[in-house]
């Protein structure tokens, strides 16, 4: 993990005339760097623009606790308890990445294939709690809530009892609330799929082999980094939409 | 079969021992340990918030983001390993990132407020006072309401 193991100590001053690498990093770890920064400055966006929304609405933001209050086979009233459960998952499944990439440095095969298989459990179990997440804010609660809802026939707002949110109605609070939370929480839901699937080629080239032929795990390095990121934003987002 | 790949030698180097191993594996669990109490302060403070009256409160936001920031470095720093990165290097990703994002954040905190102000908000906001005009002439008609 360290790079103790390093047999010369480099001049920093020396590193830019050339016949070293300044970065001491491969080209493919320094181009997944930049684009987990550009990807970084997307979900910044997305989150500013929520917070932003969420100053100049704040006498009508729903508070999280009381939209968020499900936990499965269990009834009643438990907020943040769901939501701590998936973030548990999702730091876990980052521990068990970074043993994949630490026992790829060690060039042993079956700690790879033991953590990535984990790693890839943990982000399917997060992908399927954050649709029973969605399930539940889309279909609502039972009673509803009153709220105006435009009609296209009477062409003005009328009162109608709203179970649940969408796009358009949200029974929590305002619909900005849920257009922010359906397009940030399913952009990164999506990244956490794309994650798995990145993970699981990489799981099955470490499986066949491919990776001791080379003679490095780089790969798995690399799949890490970006699964990092994913559970870096889910940080953020936890807070953002939970916690505040 | 033989691959070809631009994995240049003094990568290679990053390569360690049993040894080693255990102690790099030592420090990630301890970074796992503090991630997660962590986030169960968060969660508790979460839960007791609105009984204690915290929420939204200017504490409690400090409080949380603060939290979250020492969670993200923790990721950052050890998990994607960027502390153990040339300096350069960490300069090249953090420096531009944080930038923008305080910028971002800076701007739109000022804008975003400017038109919260009642003094600006009738002109910067047409459009929401009629709406809202609209709405209180529309609740005094009961027949309106359907299930």
């Amino acid at each position: 993990m360290s790079h103790t193991a390093h047999a010369t100590v480099v001049d920093e001053k020396e590193l830019w005339n050339g016949g070293v690498s300044p970065f001491n990093l491969s080209y493919g770890k320094i181009m997944m760097w930049f684009f987990l920064v550009s990807d970084a400055l997307t979900f910044g966006g997305l989150l500013s623009a929520y917070g932003f929304m969420r100053h100049r609405f704040a006498d009508v933001w729903p508070h999280a606790e009381h939209v968020f209050v499900h936990f499965p086979f269990v009834k009643g009233h438990i907020p943040l308890a769901y939501v701590g459960l998936m973030t548990f998952i999702l730091i876990m499944s980052s521990v068990t990445m970074v043993l994949a990439v630490e026992a790829g440095q060690r060039k042993d095969k079956k700690g790879v294939i033991i953590w990535m298989l984990a790693t890839i459990i943990g982000g399917l179990m997060f992908l399927g709690s954050q649709a029973w997440e969605w399930y539940n804010f889309i279909v609502g609660t039972e009673e509803g809530a009153l709220r105006w809802v435009w009609n296209d026939d009477q062409g003005k707002y009328v009162q109608q009892i709203v179970h649940g949110a969408n796009m358009t109605v949200n029974e929590y609070g305002i619909p900005q609330f849920a257009n922010f939370f359906f397009f940030i929480t399913g952009f990164h839901g999506f990244h956490v799929f794309s994650g798995v699937v990145l993970n699981i080629i990489i799981f099955t080239q470490v499986l066949n082999g491919v990776m001791e032929k080379r003679g490095h795990y780089e790969m798995v390095e690399k799949v890490g980094l970006y699964w990092h990121f994913v559970d870096l934003v889910w940080v953020f987002v936890f807070t953002f939409f939970y916690l505040l | 079969m033989h691959f070809h790949d631009n994995y240049p030698e003094y990568e290679k180097m990053a390569i360690h021992g049993e040894e080693e191993g255990k102690k790099a594996r030592r420090v990630l669990w301890n970074v796992f340990w503090v991630m997660l109490i962590v986030t169960i302060i968060e969660l508790i403070v979460g839960f007791i918030a609105p009984s204690k009256g915290w929420t939204g409160t200017f504490g409690l936001k400090f409080f949380f983001i603060t939290l979250t920031l020492v969670k993200a470095a923790g990721i950052v720093l050890y998990f994607m390993h960027l502390k153990h990165e040339r300096t350069f290097f960490k300069y090249t990703i953090l420096v531009p990132y944080s930038i923008f994002m305080l910028y971002t954040i800076f701007i739109l905190l000022t804008e975003g407020t400017y038109s919260m102000n009642p003094r600006f908000r009738n002109k910067v906001d047409k459009l929401y006072y009629e709406q809202q005009e609209k709405l209180k002439n529309n609740e005094h008609h009961s027949e309106n309401v359907e299930h």
